[in-house]
């Protein structure tokens, strides 16, 4: 599973990071920080990251495979 | 492939005064009869589960909002110019103008100030033990938005009676729209105002809109609907969320006790109410092109009405999703809409509505229903008019 991440559009809102902390954090300028750019997403935090792309308000994550 | 002949077909007013005050029998019937419904009065296509909300949300290709989002053709001339109506390069152009300024990240700096008037309204309503709630819970937006959106202190009095009367311009136009018509021409005509004036507040959103036209970056005549863009969405329905939260707090002694005993559950609590009493009830878009959507066929120009409020509720997606328990994950919800027209101000709404309950929390023991509530009459927002509560304090 990869995730790719569309800073532009992120807003800094951080449900992400509550839902899969593994996988995403805020910073406390609010800027997000993806933990596996490039990277396959390792399976334990697979459920967690798909729910955090559930979750994004402004839909600036997306599952590419 | 369906056609509209085969596509269910529901008959009554979605909009009537009852079904406003009493919407989730109507949201429940249109899920059962399928994922696309065919709303005879009102000759739209109504979007009730939530699988199809957020398919339709997040294809902003194919489901457009330039033809506007309400769902009556004057509304939906009117409101062009705004980024509620518009699309693409255009709509991103006008949302990147202000949107940054209520990223959570811009609005860090008025954390502070928000916590500390939250404080003193939740105090305020403590010292007088019997209130109506939404009296208070439209203190705080109504202290901290007029003054971030830059609106002059003269004419404020009148700033709710205008939002509300805008929403109920987006619904169908029914009795409800044409009798707050005046109303919400009225905040056009005060808003253009404002801006000939150039009477807004310093280092406002309002302020950069009339520097963005100074620079030629938007049309003059852009200023005045972009102002209204973002603060009539911005009163009614975080007083929704606000009230909304006291109510079902009150009415849930055992979920109150909850975030009592776990303060940390506050953001959870917020998504939680969002989801169950969702602000706003609906906005539509059309199709651009001719597309399928859960196998019904629709012709370019068809217009779609997603139901947040519904989807919400959709058992589909939710268990038990007529019980209220902030323990549930509900992050996902739509009640801020989602993706390229997400609300914009979902940053701020969340922070006034975890202010005053970490407030409550800590000022307040129990929350008590006092009398009857009042439902509100609005087209568009879902929110309680009156709501007689007893603060017991902590």
């Amino acid at each position: 599973m990869k995730i790719s991440v569309d800073y532009a559009r992120c807003e800094g809102h951080g449900l992400c990071a509550d839902q899969a902390s593994g996988v995403f954090s805020l910073d406390d300028d609010a800027e997000l920080t993806y933990h596996f750019e490039g990277a396959e997403v390792p399976e334990e935090h697979q459920p967690a990251s798909r729910a955090a792309v559930n979750a994004c308000p402004v839909a600036a994550l997306r599952v590419l495979s | 492939m369906p056609t509209r002949t085969e596509t269910p077909v529901y008959h009554p007013d979605l909009y009537s005064a009852a079904a406003i005050r009493d919407t989730y029998p109507h949201y429940a019937a249109l899920r059962h009869l399928g994922p696309v419904v065919w709303l005879s009065k009102h000759k739209v296509y109504a979007l009730p589960r939530y699988a199809e909300c957020k398919q339709v949300l997040l294809d902003d290709d194919t489901f457009v909002s330039s033809g506007g989002v309400a769902l009556n053709p004057v509304a939906n001339r009117v409101g062009q110019g705004t980024t509620l109506f518009s699309d693409g390069d255009d709509h991103a152009r006008r949302r990147s103008l202000l949107a940054h300024r209520l990223t959570p990240r811009a609005l860090r700096t008025m954390k502070d100030m928000v916590d500390q008037q939250a404080v003193a309204v939740v105090e305020a309503a403590v010292a007088r033990r019997t209130i109506d709630a939404v009296e208070v819970a439209m203190a705080l937006p109504m202290s901290v938005v007029p003054d971030l959106v830059g609106w002059p202190r003269q004419g404020r009095e009148h700033l709710l009676r205008w939002a509300g009367a805008t929403f109920d311009a987006l619904g169908p136009l029914n009795c409800q729209a044409v009798r707050t018509l005046p109303a919400s021409v009225g905040m056009l005509r005060y808003a253009r105002g404002v801006v000939r004036d150039r009477s807004v507040l310093d280092s406002s959103l309002g302020h950069d809109l009339l520097r963005a036209a100074d620079e030629g970056r938007i049309m003059p005549a852009e200023c005045a609907t972009m102002m209204i863009d973002y603060l009539a969405p911005s009163l009614d329905t975080t007083i929704s969320a606000i009230s909304s939260a006291l109510h079902l707090f009150a009415t849930h002694p055992e979920q109150w006790r909850l975030l009592k005993a776990d303060p940390d559950l506050v953001a959870s609590a917020v998504n939680e109410v969002v989801r169950y009493e969702s602000p706003i009830r609906g906005f539509s878009r059309t199709a651009a092109h001719d597309t399928e959507l859960a196998g019904t066929l629709l012709p370019k120009g068809s217009r779609v009405l997603v139901l947040y409020g519904s989807a919400n509720r959709d058992p589909l997606e939710w268990d038990d999703p007529d019980t209220f328990d902030i323990r549930r994950d509900a992050a996902r919800q739509l009640g801020f809409g989602q993706g390229t027209h997400g609300c914009a101000g979902q940053g701020l709404a969340r922070m006034e509505t975890s202010a005053i309950l970490r407030a409550l929390v800590e000022k307040v023991d129990r929350i008590e229903p006092a009398g009857t509530p009042e439902w509100a009459l609005n087209n568009v927002i879902h929110r309680l008019e009156r709501l007689p509560l007893e603060l017991i304090p902590a």
